[in-house]
């Protein structure tokens, strides 16, 4: 059984000083560190242990510049046993709708079973990509699994994780698409050792031409989105420092300002 | 620890051995080799058996996290690397040229570079240099982590890897000492056996400057201070008469000892990896049994010369509820008081 694991290369900006770039679309990103995202981490763990339990291979599947593929590498010392990685500055990465329909010309060929990816993606936040993956194939997709059971006859059994705790539990016939919730496993460290060994294995860098996808169908002429600008909103900052000597008399003054609210 | 000395012996039970959530417990301290009538190393069992568990990907998630921000950002806490030198702003900080020569390169351990508690150990000592008109420059934005703590936790790999990327580094700034600022830096990069200048802790610099007459302090500092033995400063690396003898030259201050200290010093538990692993142990930890120690001895500040020692025994401070009574503080800190 092969599994396709999709991962993206994104900024940690959970606890940077977010800027914006001199073009106010994009953001300034050179004092973050980048990393693969957290949900495509899960993916690749669960993808790992699927081949683990039920054998078959894992390729490992990204778009993104040179400096990504420390975290291609990463997967396949995890236990991954090839990738691609799709490079072409032509691709409008702003509408998940390109993104997918590269990453499914990159797969359509191939005699794959499962595709995971990470449910959302840090730094744009749309969800979407592996569902869209999920139509451009025309395969059926269960979005924000939180478990996977194999099934004998070529299907698979997913347990979703919606609203208020409640788990539903449906059957996927494959081929098809798994969008990973976080916490779904614990992801391992990729050893060094295996970091080494995993540059042994294929890793394959792919343009539009390469994949027989006509720029047109992805560029940003293509979409029907447009970027019009991004912004930090101003923050109200209001926040009043209680000062006193005791904690009694802090205690007081605050009570003072919630009877004055109306609070107490 | 006795038993896995032993057990290691049996090939066959090294997996077992492996998986022992004690094989964790370990802060590297190694008061067992500097009391074993026989020189032998059991931390080096534990680590090779650490470095077992890590080889197959399944360790502690902070453990996880740790090595691969050393690998990625290279410092163990997933700060990103372009912003290691936020510590310097605002300072005029000499930044050493390749191939121009000084007298001590300073590298700065990644915890000091990083936290905001610590930073100003960094910053301090370069007023301390300026004072002293001595002749240094700290290492520019190559810096990365000396893999002290790597080591510890198992990744011997990601530590040779440390090894030789720093060694080149090293070599292309001249320098005749490299003056480290936690003694974890230094015990690691002692362990860089190509590199040609001699490695020295910061105390050892400033107890040298000190008694030159290079540095003299004219304010008042009249506080009790008990000073903790950083145990890969001492047991590790003999370090014990320097940063007392720098203690000692600060006006006022009125130093006092640990029932236990010097080759007896009590661990503060963190080292050896101990800051990315939860302890399995339910008992006190040791850094509180410390705090309470230098509370009997009414004392007013501990110093350390650690950064670890500083963040562990400022934690158990508060969780013995001396907070009010005693602080922690680095002895470079007590030092920029009287700048």
């Amino acid at each position: 059984m092969k599994t396709f694991v999709c991962i993206k290369y994104v900024p940690d900006t959970s606890e940077a000083d977010v800027k914006l770039d001199e073009t106010g679309l994009g953001v300034d990103t050179s004092r973050f560190s980048f990393d693969i995202n957290e949900a495509d981490n899960y993916a690749v763990e669960e993808a790992v242990q699927i081949k683990e339990n039920h054998g078959g291979e894992v390729s490992v599947l990204s778009i993104g510049p040179q400096s990504s593929e420390v975290t291609i590498r990463m997967a396949l010392a995890k236990g991954g046993d090839d990738a691609i990685r799709v490079e072409d500055s032509r691709i409008f990465e702003h509408d998940p709708l390109a993104v997918a329909k590269v990453l499914s010309a990159a797969v359509k060929d191939q005699d794959y079973k499962l595709i995971l990816t990470g449910c959302m993606a840090n730094d744009d936040g749309n969800m979407s990509v592996g569902v869209a993956m999920a139509e451009e194939l025309g395969i059926p997709h269960a979005s924000m699994v939180k478990q996977v059971e194999v099934l004998d006859e070529g299907k698979v059994r997913a347990y979703r994780e919606l609203e208020g705790g409640v788990m539903e539990v449906v059957e996927l016939t494959l081929p098809a698409v798994l969008t990973i919730q976080t916490g779904i496993n614990e992801p391992r460290y990729a050893p060094i050792k295996g970091i080494r060994q995993a540059k042994k294995k294929e890793l394959k860098v792919m343009s539009l031409d390469d994949l027989g996808l006509p720029a047109e169908q992805v560029d940003e002429s293509a979409s029907k989105i447009k970027l019009n600008k991004m912004y930090i909103p101003e923050v109200e900052a209001k926040a009043e420092f209680i000062e006193g000597e005791e904690p009694e008399e802090k205690a007081e003054k605050l009570a003072e300002i919630l009877q004055k609210g109306g609070l107490a | 620890m006795r038993r896995f000395v032993y057990d290691t012996y049996d090939q066959e039970m090294l997996e077992e051995l492996s998986r022992l959530p004690e094989v964790w417990d370990c802060t590297g301290c190694r008061t067992c080799e500097v009391r074993c009538p026989k020189g032998l190393k059991p931390v080096e069992v534990l680590y090779a058996l650490r470095n077992q568990m890590v080889e197959t990907g399944k360790v502690e998630p902070t453990v996880r996290d740790a090595l691969e921000s050393v690998f990625l950002e290279g410092n163990p806490w997933n700060k990103p690397r372009a912003t290691r030198f936020d510590w310097m702003e605002g300072l005029d900080v000499k930044i050493a040229q390749e191939g121009e020569q000084v007298e001590y390169l300073f590298y700065v351990c990644c915890t000091v570079a990083y936290d905001p508690k610590l930073q100003v150990v960094a910053q301090n000592l370069v007023k301390l240099m300026e004072k002293a008109g001595a002749n240094y420059a700290f290492l520019g934005e190559e810096e990365t982590c000396c893999g002290s703590e790597v080591e510890a936790l198992g990744e011997e790999e990601l530590f040779q890897e440390l090894l030789e990327e720093n060694t080149e580094l090293f070599s292309n700034y001249p320098a005749n000492k490299i003056v480290t600022l936690s003694p974890h830096c230094l015990t690691a990069l002692k362990k860089y056996q190509d590199l040609k200048p001699e490695v020295i802790h910061y105390t050892q610099l400033l107890e040298e400057l000190v008694r030159e007459g290079d540095l003299t302090f004219d304010g008042e500092y009249s506080k009790k201070v008990v000073f903790h033995d950083p145990c890969y400063l001492g047991k590790q690396n003999g370090i014990y008469e320097e940063p007392r003898q720098v203690l000692k030259s600060i006006p006022g201050l009125e130093l006092v000892e640990f029932n236990r200290s010097r080759e007896r010093s009590l661990c503060c538990e963190g080292g050896g990896g101990k800051m990315w692993v939860e302890t399995s142990s339910q008992q006190e930890r040791l850094a509180e049994t410390r705090a309470r120690d230098a509370r009997e001895l009414e004392a007013e500040v501990i110093a350390a010369a650690c950064p670890f020692c500083v963040l562990t025994l400022d934690d158990a401070v508060k969780a013995v509820g001396h907070e009010e009574e005693m602080k922690v503080q680095e002895i470079t800190e007590i030092l920029g008081e009287l700048l």
